[in-house]
């Protein structure tokens, strides 16, 4: 299971990404993307943006759950007061040498009950380091985030709860 | 290619092109220039002219098709491609013809099946036909003349100007090679003289070449269409140039390549026993005057066509109506004795009889009256490549496509229509009375909902003769071990009254049918048929003219479709069945726009989920997938819930596709759909500022220039100093006679391109985005 994780301001740009794998089930939490999914990975969540602006319409929660999905690539969404959107794409990791293990993983099932949840957790504690972060006065509207304090508690975050 | 050798040459296009998002600022003035210029230079691409007629339908209807439907566009575009044959006289094509529903509607349409004596053959031969009768008939039963009346299970008459049928030759489309070589050996004996001078084995591969539902075939004929349009890529720019005007309703023209991709996905439907619609409606049984026996003659092809050598496979339904037609000869027999015999001939046959006068004498182009034999456009995939590699490989450039004399060509014309309206479509719909009456509203009723329960004995006996067939001891019609019913059985009858319905264009009739059948066909685990049931229940449901809402549609469409799909692939092994329904379902739905488009690429998507389709198809899957997400129009001013952004996404895929397969043209296009599509964004400068990405799009465009303009790249920077412009000229009127060498993309080959990113175009651009990137902190100005 590989996660790509992007903050994406008010005009579809990126404030922030990172990419990370599971460490759960004995994940080493490094990303196993193919090289390609390094331009893949952007273009699926700035198209998932398309999804994002009619769901969150639909329901008063910042958390919009799985969103989308592009073939065995997933979408989840949490999108905060300002309309900026944390999307994390979750991908399956392809026929691994431990599908047997993985399988009852929260990654074997991206859509699970169990994986909603983390993924929840994972995007409420992110948020919150968020609203910290971007408190800072020297901050302004859609400028990158480069704090790399911000970074290691993502990181954290990804690591305690995907 | 290293990346310093690439960079500073193609800098001058680059730099005209690539940097910002509106890369083809200096096209419009360079079109009309490159178009008098590339019209100047025609006479050289003239020899051509046999080779690349045949590919007129792509090119050809990439200026008749993709342009609405102004007369100019068509002239302006007729006359650059040096005069594609038939193009005049061929009856005007329908408003829209790459609209999904017209292509179903000219697709499913009555087959009727051509079984001629010898002394026919001959005299068609003398014309200069070497298929007789058949490929003299065929291509005018494509557009029958006039309107057609058809009354529906309910009576009404509803007058269609676009029938058709499709003419075959007695035991065209037969599938499996297995009956095909049974049906040769049994006919031994007389499969020579049937086909003139032709060995069996030629007949048996030709008949195989007309039969289509291969899709690697269907590819391969688009793979060449490709070659050809990506050779001669005039075409492209006069489409260009005209279709400049009209932006937003571009999108909703498939590309000429697609439409020829279904279009041949869909033609020669096999003949098959899960679905009926190329078995015969009718069989035309045609004697010349110059037959001595003549009653007789017709009596033995009867005989033949109904139990002898060419009677079809016992699945088939043999009680198709039987017009015999008496071929005279204008120049060598007399007249008053072939109306004598007519008249015999309606006195042993009955009304259904035509007296077809011809000229014998072989037509030349340059007679007085000689009509050019309009083009069949539904030739089976594999017949084309034939006729393609054929006309490739002879050595003389002139055009011999048959022609004929216009009183032939009205004659035929008068015989068609005549038998269409007089006796093909009122038999059809007889039998579709009939058995809607004794079959399908016994079972439609009450009693036929609990005879159900104890498995309803239909029709004429059929049970008996079906329950010996049948291993497994069930009460069923179903004949599990050689997997078919009986054409007696009334789910076979009913599968025939639906298809029957479908042709004649009563949707609510046929839906109603085909979705009682498809429960029958599930509990008999007749899979083949379960599925062709559901593929054509949610073709005919999403035909007939009615909003669906998208709870019902899920309800009946997707589940029909995905039975459809499930049953083809993984029951029976049948990708050309998926395809087939899961591309019309696509473009069905993609019609109804709003959610359904959001269906119709999910369904897009499906295919390309199983990989039923090979490299062409992929790209051209993924291209529609991308129409289907753009013509999901948003709401409001700013579009919400439109899907600009995916069909970017999937414009981009595709266009990496067609690189790859080395089609720069195509992917080209793709490019500048992309382009245009992501000037509807609210922000147009989004994708850009997402580094790899705008890298990976930045490398398809460089890579397109490259393949597109070599000189650019082999000429040195100060060659191209002098004047864009007139550089670009040349480039694109030498263009057609370089041998580009189809470089295969760099794409498969990443690190090159993530290398280019670094080089110098991208750095300018990365500067520019950033300048914008600061004046969009006042969004508000930016936006509007």
């Amino acid at each position: 299971m590989s996660y790509y994780f992007a903050i994406i301001g008010t005009q579809d740009n990126p404030l922030f990404e990172y990419e990370f794998g599971t460490s759960k089930q004995g994940g080493d939490g490094i990303a196993r993307f193919a090289e390609q999914a390094r331009h893949m990975n952007q273009f699926i969540v700035h198209s998932s943006l398309d999804i994002v602006e009619e769901v969150q319409w639909g329901n008063g929660q910042m958390y919009l759950k799985c969103i989308d999905r592009f073939y065995q690539n997933y979408v989840s969404c949490w999108i905060t007061g300002g309309n900026v959107k944390f999307l994390l794409l979750h991908a399956p990791q392809p026929a691994s040498a431990n599908t047997s293990r993985s399988s009852t993983s929260i990654g074997a099932n991206p859509t699970s009950p169990q994986t909603e949840e983390a993924i929840k957790q994972f995007f409420t504690e992110v948020y919150e380091n968020w609203v910290k972060t971007i408190m800072s006065p020297f901050y302004q509207v859609n400028m990158e985030v480069r704090s790399p304090v911000f970074r290691s508690r993502v990181a954290a975050a990804g690591k305690k709860y995907l | 290619m290293t990346p310093p050798h690439n960079d500073s040459p193609f800098e001058p296009p680059g730099s005209s092109r690539t940097p910002t998002l509106r890369p083809r600022v200096t096209r419009p003035q360079t079109e009309p220039q490159s178009l008098a210029s590339s019209t100047a230079s025609l006479p050289y691409r003239n020899p051509n002219a046999s080779v690349s007629s045949l590919f007129a339908s792509t090119s050809a209807t990439a200026e008749s098709r993709s342009i609405s439907p102004s007369g100019a566009s068509t002239q302006i575009s007729s006359s650059v491609f040096g005069g594609a044959p038939g193009e005049g006289n061929q009856p005007a094509p329908l408003e829209r013809p790459e609209d999904p529903r017209n292509l179903i509607l000219q697709s499913f349409i009555p087959h009727i099946a051509i079984h001629t004596s010898l002394d026919t053959q001959e005299l068609v031969k003398d014309k200069g036909f070497e298929g007789g009768l058949w490929e003299l008939l065929r291509p005018f039963g494509e557009q029958i003349p006039g309107k057609v009346t058809i009354r529906d299970s309910v009576g009404a008459g509803k007058v269609w100007e676009d029938f058709a049928v499709r003419f075959v030759q007695l035991g065209d489309g037969l599938e499996s090679p297995d009956p095909v070589q049974g049906s040769r050996r049994s006919g031994e004996g007389n499969s020579p003289p049937e086909n003139g001078n032709k060995s069996p084995t030629d007949a048996l591969s030709d008949r195989q070449s007309r039969t289509g539902g291969d899709i690697f075939q269907v590819e391969s004929l688009v793979d060449r269409h490709l070659i050809h349009a990506e050779q001669y890529p005039i075409m492209e720019v006069v489409d260009l140039l005209i279709a400049k005007g009209d932006q937003p309703g571009n999108t909703d023209m498939p590309s000429t390549f697609y439409t020829l991709y279904l279009r041949r996905l869909l033609s020669g439907i096999p003949l098959v026993p899960h679905e009926t619609f190329s078995h015969p409606v009718a069989c035309i049984i045609a004697i010349s005057s110059r037959n001595a026996s003549p009653i007789e003659t017709l009596r033995k092809l009867y005989d033949e066509s109904s139990h002898g050598a060419k009677r079809l496979p016992v699945w088939v339904n043999n009680d198709y109506l039987r017009y015999y037609v008496l071929v005279h000869d204008e120049e060598r027999d007399d007249i008053t004795k072939s109306i004598a015999l007519f008249d015999q001939m309606k006195r042993h046959f009955g009304l259904h009889c035509h007296l077809l006068r011809l000229r014998s004498s072989h037509c030349v182009a340059s007679d007085d009256d000689s009509v050019q034999l309009p083009r069949p456009e539904w030739l089976a995939a594999a017949e084309e490549s034939l006729e393609i590699q054929k006309r490739e490989n002879q050595e003389d450039m002139e055009d011999s496509y048959p022609c004929l004399y216009e009183s032939d060509t009205t004659a035929i014309k008068t015989f068609i229509r005549e038998m269409v309206t007089q006796s093909v479509v009122p038999s059809m719909e007889r039998n579709v009375a009939t058995w809607n009456d004794q079959v399908a509203s016994r079972r439609r009723g009450m009693a036929g909902r609990l005879l159900k329960i104890s498995k309803w004995t239909g029709f004429g006996g059929s049970r008996s003769s079906s329950s010996n067939g049948t291993s497994n001891g069930s009460n069923s019609n179903y004949n599990a071990l050689q997997g078919f019913y009986r054409p007696d059985t009334p789910e076979a009858l009913m599968r025939k009254l639906a298809d029957y319905a479908f042709m004649l264009r009563d949707w609510k009739l046929a839906q109603s049918t085909y979705d009682l059948l498809r429960s029958d066909f599930g509990n008999d685990k007749a899979w083949r048929y379960h599925a062709a049931t559901n593929e054509m229940a949610a073709i005919s449901t999403l035909m007939i003219p009615q909003a669906i809402s998208s709870k019902v549609r899920s309800e009946t469409v997707d589940q029909m479709l995905e039975t459809a799909c499930y049953s083809y692939i993984t029951r029976c092994g049948s990708s050309y069945g998926a395809l087939r329904a899961l591309a019309l379902g696509m473009e069905l739905l993609r019609l109804r726009g709003g959610s359904a488009a959001d269906d119709a690429a999910r369904w897009g998507s499906r295919i390309l989920d199983n990989k039923i389709v090979g490299m062409i198809g992929d790209a051209l899957i993924k291209e529609r997938i991308s129409a289907c997400y753009a013509s999901k129009g948003g709401s409001g001013s700013s579009g919400w819930g439109s899907r600009t952004r995916k069909s970017v996404l999937w414009s981009i895929l595709s266009a990496d596709s067609w690189l790859t397969l080395g089609k720069p043209q195509q992917a080209k296009a793709r490019l500048d759909e992309v382009d245009k599509r992501v000037k509807h964004l609210a922000w147009k400068d989004g994708l850009q500022s997402w580094a790899n990405a705008n890298a990976f799009l930045a490398g398809l465009r460089n890579e397109v220039i490259l393949s597109l303009y070599p000189e650019s790249a082999i000429d040195g920077p100060g060659a191209l100093k002098g004047g864009e412009i007139e550089t670009e000229i040349g480039e694109e009127t030498s263009e057609p006679f370089v041998s580009r060498p189809h470089r295969r993309s760099l794409m498969g080959v990443q690190a090159p391109i993530l290398a280019e990113s670094e080089s110098k175009p991208l750095r300018g651009m990365e500067e520019e985005e950033f300048e914008d990137e600061n004046s969009n902190l006042s969004p508000q100005l930016q936006f509007e």
